[in-house]
C-alpha cells in the first residue's frame, strides 16, 4: 500500500519534472529563433552596402537605400532587445523594401550575374533569406508546440504551478513579397505538342 | 491527390509494418529451428552476438569506415558554399546538430548520409552533384539526406543487418548440424521426425533469402519516407524532383560506391552496372525506381 503510494507520487514527480524540462526548453528554442532572425537580418543589413558598392555604375538610388538600411537596421536592434518576434517580421518588411530595387536591378540586367563578387553577395543574401524562412517557421512550430501544452490537461495544471505564460508568436502576414504574385507566375504555362 | 501529411502518414505506417513483420519473421525462424534441433535459447542467443559482433563495427565507426572508403575531404563554408549552408539551414530547421558535412571527388551526382545517432550524423556529397544541381535542388537532395538522419534511418538499418546476418548464421549451423550429428539426437521420431527435419532444412535454405529480400523491401520504404520528409522540410517537391531527374539522367557509375555502400546513397550509384526492369528485379534493389519517386513528389506539387 504504501510502496503503492510512494511510486505514484514518484511518477507525478517525474511528469512534473519532465514537463518543466520541456517547456523551459520550447522557450528557450523560441528565444534562439528569434535571435536567429535577428542575427540574419543584421547580415542582410551588412550586405547590401557591399551590393550596392559592388553594381555602383548601374545604379542610382544609393542614397535612399542606405536610409532604408538604418532604418531597418534600427528597427531590428529594438525588436532584438525587446525579444519580440513580430516587431522583429516587420522589421525584416523594410529590410526587403530597402532590397527590392538591387533585385530588380539583377532581374533586368543579366550581364550582373556573371561577375564574381556580386554572385558571391547575392548568394550569401539568399542564405541569409532561407535562413530567416527556416527560424521563421521552426518559430512558429514551436510557440504552437508550446502553447498547445500550455492548454491541454495535465500539462496545463504544471504550467499554472509554474506560470508558464502563452507566447505570442507570430501573426499571418497578410502582405510581404512572399504572398505577391509576379505576372510571370500567374501566365498559363505553354505545353508543346 | 495526396498532400504531404498524409503521405508522411502513410510512409510511417508502411514502415513500421516491415518492421513488425521482419522482427516477426526473426523470431519465428529462430524459434523453428531451436525447436527442430532442441536447440536451447543460448543457441539463438549466441548467434545474435556473433552476427552483433561483425555488425557493431561498421554501427560503431559506420562514419569513419565509409569515408575512408569513400576517400571524401571534409567541406568548408568558402570552398562549398551552396552545400554547407544548405545543410547548415536544414539542420537548424529540423532541431539537430550540424551534421559534418564531406564532398568525394567525383563527376558522378550522389549524396548519402550516415552515422549511428544526428551527434554522429555524416552528409557526403559528390562534387559532381554540388556543381550540376542548383540551389533549391540541393536543397531538396541534402533535405532528404537530413531526413534520413533524423529518422535514425542508419540505425535502422544497421539493426536490420545484424538480425539478417543472425538468421544466416542459423540457418548455416542448422544445415552443418543435419548433415552430422543432428539426425542422432532426434532419433524414435520416425515420420514426423523426418518431416519436420525435411521443413526445416527447407526453410534453413530460403530464409536467409527471405530475410535478404525484407531487408531491401525496408531499405525501398526509407527512401519514400526520406523523400515525404523532405518536402516537409523544404515544402518545395519540385526541388528534389528536378534534381533525382538530373542525379538518375547521369550515365556516369560512381567509383567510389560498391555494395556495401550503395544503400546509403540517395539514388542508387550502381545503377548504370545491372539495369533490371520490372517487378521481380525491383525486389533486389536497394532502392525504389527513380521514376516512381519522381511521380509522387509530382504528385505532391
Amino acid at each position: 500500500m504504501l510502496v503503492g503510494i510512494i511510486l505514484v507520487l514518484g511518477l507525478i514527480a517525474l511528469y512534473v519534472w519532465s514537463l518543466y524540462n520541456q517547456l523551459v526548453t520550447i522557450k528557450t528554442r523560441i528565444r534562439a529563433s528569434i535571435q536567429e532572425i535577428g542575427n540574419q537580418l543584421k547580415r542582410q543589413a551588412d550586405l547590401i552596402p557591399n551590393l550596392t558598392a559592388a553594381v555602383k555604375g548601374y545604379f542610382k538610388q544609393e542614397k535612399e537605400i542606405f536610409a532604408l538600411i538604418t532604418e531597418a537596421r534600427k528597427a531590428v536592434m529594438e525588436a532584438l532587445k525587446e525579444a519580440d518576434a513580430q516587431k522583429l517580421v516587420d522589421a525584416s518588411e523594410k529590410m526587403q523594401q530597402a532590397l527590392a530595387p538591387i533585385r530588380a536591378l539583377f532581374e533586368s540586367t543579366p550581364q550582373l550575374r556573371s561577375v564574381e563578387p556580386t554572385v558571391k553577395l547575392m548568394d550569401e543574401l539568399r542564405d541569409t533569406a532561407d535562413k530567416v524562412m527556416y527560424a521563421r517557421r521552426t518559430l512558429i512550430d514551436l510557440t504552437a508546440d508550446y502553447n498547445i501544452k500550455i492548454v491541454t490537461f495535465p500539462s496545463n495544471l504544471v504550467a499554472k504551478i509554474f506560470g508558464f505564460k502563452p507566447e505570442t508568436g507570430l501573426k499571418t502576414p497578410t502582405e510581404g513579397e512572399h504572398i505577391e504574385v509576379s505576372v510571370e507566375e500567374l501566365k498559363t504555362p505553354k505545353v508543346g505538342v | 491527390m495526396i498532400n504531404v501529411y498524409e503521405l508522411q502518414d502513410s510512409n510511417r505506417k508502411r514502415s513500421t509494418l516491415v518492421i513488425v513483420a521482419f522482427i516477426v519473421f526473426v523470431v519465428v525462424v529462430g524459434w523453428v529451428f531451436a525447436r527442430l534441433f532442441d536447440w536451447g535459447p543460448g543457441a539463438i542467443g549466441i548467434a545474435l552476438i556473433f552476427a552483433g559482433l561483425m555488425s557493431f563495427a561498421s554501427y560503431w565507426w559506420g562514419d569513419k569506415i565509409i569515408l575512408t572508403l569513400s576517400s571524401a575531404r571534409p567541406a568548408n563554408r568558402r570552398q562549398d558554399f551552396q552545400f554547407f549552408t544548405v545543410a547548415e539551414n536544414l539542420a537548424m530547421a529540423v532541431q539537430i546538430p550540424m551534421p559534418k558535412l564531406y564532398v568525394i571527388e567525383d563527376s558522378a551526382p550522389n549524396a548519402f548520409a550516415t552515422g549511428r545517432d544526428p551527434q554522429h550524423a555524416v552528409v557526403c556529397a559528390t562534387t559532381g552533384l554540388l556543381q550540376k544541381l542548383d540551389r533549391s535542388e540541393l536543397e531538396g537532395v541534402i533535405a532528404h539526406e537530413i531526413s534520413h538522419i533524423k529518422n535514425y534511418d542508419t540505425r535502422l538499418m544497421s539493426i536490420v543487418t545484424i538480425l539478417v546476418g543472425m538468421i544466416t548464421l542459423l540457418s548455416d549451423w542448422f544445415l552443418r548440424g543435419a548433415g552430422f550429428g543432428g539426425r542422432s539426437r532426434k532419433k524414435g521420431e520416425g515420420n514426423l521426425g523426418a518431416f519436420l527435419l525435411f521443413v526445416g532444412v527447407i526453410l534453413a535454405l530460403l530464409s536467409p533469402l527471405i530475410a535478404k529480400l525484407m531487408q531491401l523491401a525496408l531499405s525501398r520504404r526509407q527512401e519514400f519516407l526520406a523523400d515525404s520528409s523532405a518536402v516537409m522540410l523544404t515544402r518545395y517537391p519540385e526541388g528534389l524532383a528536378r534534381a533525382l531527374e538530373k542525379i538518375a539522367a547521369d550515365k556516369e557509375p560512381l567509383e567510389a560506391a560498391n555494395k556495401a555502400t550503395a544503400h546509403l546513397y540517395i539514388v542508387n550509384p550502381l545503377k548504370n552496372l545491372h539495369s533490371g526492369v520490372g517487378w521481380f528485379a525491383n525486389l533486389f534493389n536497394t532502392h525504389p525506381p527513380v521514376e516512381e519517386r519522381i511521380r509522387i513528389l509530382r504528385e505532391m506539387a
